[in-house]
């Protein structure tokens, strides 16, 4: 059956753009999770045409389609867990259009983020959601997942960022969502496919929004003894109805991993740091500089660098984007988690997810956007211990326990994938899913885009889980969080 | 057979006595059409019990509130139930430290921002005058907000709903915390819906720190091209910038409206003192290098003297988005055939005008060379008012979008038996 699937999609996209050896499909079986899924082929089109026509191909054979950009994503996104057809983006890489004088780009999904904003700096515009892996993460993965990032803090998320999306159906047929003006008539269907992972459709073209580079940014380090007193700032300096444009947290353990790895210029004996950015009108900057300064004084800083060289900012930030990676030094394995609190309760809850981790005799990094009330908790572990891998899970679930007890959310920028469809019921009831169901059925999507993902399912879900058990582990350097 | 008699006695059992009642007068009326039974539900539950009850006999469902915006959309297909919100105005849980705050649909954006206005916040759309009884529900329900330029449309700040579904249940999408991707985006589903998926009881927001600082500025401009350009360029130098619309003073001359100013830029700077501060530098510097004269912002009434012809009829009134780059294009087109034209505001910062006709004879042809025009420039075009007559005839909306097919299919998913608002969404869903 393969075979017959793979010569038709060699028809119709061409010999050399579909790769079906085990040697090559073992190469788009991962992402930048540990889970793991080996597809049956994986076509590179480079047009929507294309994509369409794989679709209608993979349909006609009844194969599940997964849609694949750089395969950075943190929730298995990428990963075709019931194997299938790959759709891989990487060859869509153009921009478009390029119109400064509307501030938008209309860019294909598999233009790397960061080259969005390289194009739009000789017009001084810039493109806001900034994940860490900015660097090599696509757009069209960004849309999937609603990617964040520091600077979502103030300027929002990806959704934010989308006015339009040229969509394949799972029809096969070719459909634009939104587009250059805001308040299109109808539905805002494009609201919903960014952050559908992947379930909906697959994106062909985006028109996304830029914005005005600030005139003045101003980076801060603020410098504490421990993630208690750090926590307490962020509550304070967001209480007082501050909004910098980032506000990023690393502890003790991120900052020992980074430094040696980096040479960031993060102070090797404190507990906890804030990355504070605040942007804007030079005066303006100036005076919420001050006053973020002033509160981390209030709250015991030890000390608040700034007046930062653009050299030393650049490698704060490399430090901090390079986190994870820098991370993967300290530890056989390790276990990226993602989950959102309400920002008033972040000393508390942390104190639970340090707690948890001694408790469970593991150690852990904890680098996130705190301005966000976003955790990222990173569990350091060796797979090879028998019973490590589980009891890792296990950890994982009860602080993703305290941060919906805590009135939060189980992810708040990575996805719900398959790791965590099961949690889905702690947030939401069975009402809320069935109606989520509902907008999957509109789209006809059935099960037939990247199955297994976003919703909890009984279907598999032993023999997914013990895969992913078994797989959880390792990530490469060029991970990011 | 359903009767008016006992349809109001049936919700008078789900929603209390006082709370179902035949309407008096024309104060439910939707497009000329009267409802026979005004539903006032005091919990979700009951909001919950009167759809259940109207979707079991295919019972046509309008839900309302402050109803600004209620003569938008298409003439309905049907109108059996005035579903008014009004009750459920209470605030459920703020947080001033952080920064989030859910309220029940309700509630006047209003009132809303004056328990925040306490804590020095506010949820970022209604004017700074706030019209009391405009409601976070229909806001909601039109993505309609009056501070686009610094914080974006209601689908920007709304980080949780609570919708009731046609078949009655209460369900939740989105949650209390800044950032979260978990499951679908409903939110975004149902905000600029007009009520057609669900009723939006509830809603969860981001809150801002409310400017502590404002200037206004009037600058009159002989070229549309040279005002539009200035507020580009006010935004290029980050300028806090939270409204900058463009007027035109108009007196009747025979039968059209002649301009009597230049094109009159009002611009509101809000935020830090700091920012408004320096803004309001910036701005001075642009005005004196292009020889622009500021006004008194005491403004004189925008028309003077209303003629007898503009009186005959009802306005058409019309709401266009096109690109930013191409107002001045489409206001020049529109200039240069003015029988009874009106244009106010011209707002090339969100690339939109508003244009009211007056004493039309030919309102539908008017409209749709308009339409034309409008979506040849790349934008869309809405008819906010306009003749029950005319709307009868027309799509207020235009052509159905691209993706109507999909619109239609998501319309069925949640509202299979058509009972919410029926017809009046786009292509008369």
């Amino acid at each position: 059956m393969t075979s017959r699937l793979v010569r038709e999609l060699q028809a119709a996209i061409g010999r050399r753009w579909v790769l079906y050896a085990p040697e090559d499909l073992l190469v788009y079986e991962y992402d930048a999770t540990i889970d793991r899924g080996l597809p049956d082929a994986v076509v590179l089109p480079d047009s929507a045409q294309g994509v369409a026509k794989a679709v209608r191909i993979a349909r006609r054979h009844g194969v599940p389609i997964t849609a694949r950009g750089a395969g950075t994503g943190l929730s298995g996104g990428a990963i075709p867990c019931e194997g299938g057809v790959v759709i891989v983006t990487t060859r869509m890489n153009r921009i478009l259009e390029f119109d400064p004088q509307n501030r938008l780009a209309i860019v294909e999904p598999g233009v790397i983020n960061l080259d969005i904003s390289r194009a739009a700096a000789p017009h001084g515009l810039y493109y806001a959601p900034d994940p860490s892996s900015q660097k090599a993460c696509t757009i069209g993965g960004n849309v999937a997942e609603n990617a964040g990032g520091p600077h979502c803090l103030r300027y929002g998320t990806t959704t934010n960022h989308v006015l339009g999306l040229e969509i394949v159906t799972a029809d096969g047929e070719i459909l634009w969502l939104g587009g250059r003006t805001t308040d299109m008539p109808g539905y805002d269907l494009t609201g919903v496919v960014v952050g559908s992972e992947g379930t909906l459709a697959i994106v062909t073209k985006v028109i996304v929004r830029l914005l005005h580079k600030p005139e003045s940014t101003i980076t801060l380090l603020a410098i504490f003894e421990s993630v208690t007193e750090a926590s307490r700032a962020v509550s304070a300096i967001i209480g007082r109805g501050m909004l910098p444009a980032a506000l990023e947290m690393m502890d003790k353990n991120t900052m020992d991993a980074v430094e040696p790895f980096v040479h960031a210029g993060y102070p090797p004996d404190a507990g906890a740091v804030l990355l504070i950015e605040v942007e804007g009108l030079a005066e303006d900057a100036n005076e919420q500089a001050e006053s973020v300064r002033i509160i981390c004084d209030e709250l015991g800083t030890r000390e608040v660098r700034i007046g930062l060289s653009q050299e030393d900012r650049d490698r704060l930030w490399a430090g901090r984007k390079g986190a994870l990676g820098a991370l993967g030094r300290m530890a056989p394995s390790y276990y990226i988690l993602d989950g959102v609190i309400p920002r008033t309760l972040l000393p508390s809850v942390l104190d639970g997810v340090y707690e948890a981790c001694e408790r469970f005799g593991f150690p852990v990094a904890n680098v996130f956007h705190a301005g966000d009330g976003n955790l990222h908790p990173n569990v350091m572990f060796d797979e090879r211990v028998p019973g490590a891998t589980q009891r890792v899970l296990e950890l994982g679930e009860e602080i993703m326990r305290l941060c919906v007890d805590a009135g939060g959310s189980i992810t708040g920028e990575h996805g719900v994938g398959y790791e965590k469809r099961n949690y889905m019921s702690w947030i939401f009831s069975e009402d809320d899913l069935e109606i989520m169901a509902r907008l999957k059925a509109a789209f006809g999507a059935a099960d037939c885009f990247n199955p297994g993902k976003v919703f909890p399912t009984s279907k598999g879900c032993g023999e997914v889980s013990s895969r992913m058990r078994a797989a959880i582990a390792k990530v490469g350097p060029e991970a990011y969080v | 057979m359903v009767t008016q008699a006992n349809l109001v006695g049936d919700l008078q059992s789900v929603a209390g006595a006082e709370y179902a009642r035949a309407p008096e007068g024309e104060s439910f009326t939707v497009d000329g059409m009267r409802p026979q039974v005004v539903a006032e539900p005091g919990s979700y539950e009951e909001v919950a019990a009167v759809l259940r009850y109207a979707n079991a006999r295919g019972l046509a469902v309008i839900p309302q509130g402050g109803r600004w915006f209620i003569s938008m959309g298409n003439v309905p297909r049907a109108y059996d139930i005035a579903l008014s919100i009004r009750r459920l105005d209470g605030i459920v849980e703020y947080e001033p430290a952080d920064m989030t705050v859910t309220c029940q649909a309700g509630i006047s954006g209003g009132r809303l921002n004056a328990h925040l206005e306490q804590h020095g916040q506010m949820v970022p759309f209604i004017r700074m005058n706030p019209d009391d009884n405009m409601t976070i529900g229909g806001l909601l329900a039109m993505n309609h907000s009056f501070m686009r330029l610094p914080h974006g449309a209601p689908r920007d700040f709304t980080i949780g709903l609570r919708v009731v579904t046609p078949d009655g249940r209460i369900s939740r999408a989105g949650g209390r915390v800044v950032k979260n991707v978990a499951g679908y985006d409903l939110c975004k589903l149902h905000i600029g819906a007009m009520g057609t998926l669900g009723v939006i009881v509830e809603a969860t927001f981001k809150t801002f720190p409310s400017p502590l600082a404002r200037e206004d500025r009037s600058l009159e401009f002989g070229s549309l091209r040279d005002a539009c350009e200035f507020v580009f360029e006010a935004e290029r130098r980050g300028t806090c910038l939270v409204a900058a619309p463009i007027d035109r003073r108009q007196r009747a001359d025979g039968d059209r409206f002649v301009p009597v100013s230049g094109y009159i830029l009002n611009i509101t700077l809000a935020g830090s003192p700091a920012a408004v501060a320096r803004s309001c530098r910036e701005l001075d510097e642009m005005a004196a290098a292009a020889r622009v004269k500021a006004l008194d912002p005491d403004l004189l009434p925008n028309i003077e003297g209303m003629p007898e012809w503009a009186r005959r009829g009802d306005p058409l009134n019309v709401r266009a988005t096109v690109p930013r780059s191409k107002v001045p294009d489409l206001v020049k087109a529109l200039e240069a055939e003015p029988r009874g034209l009106f244009i106010d505001p011209i707002d090339p910062a969100l690339g939109r005008i508003t244009a009211v006709w007056l004493g039309l004879a030919e309102p539908e042809e008017m409209l749709g060379r308009f339409r034309a025009l409008v979506t040849r420039l790349g934008g869309t075009l809405l008819v906010i008012k306009c003749s029950d007559d005319l709307k009868r005839r027309i799509d207020v909306f235009g052509d159905p979008p691209p993706a109507f097919e999909l619109m239609r299919r998501v319309k069925h998913q949640f509202d299979p038996n058509g009972i919410l608002s029926p017809g009046r969404f786009v292509g008369r869903l």
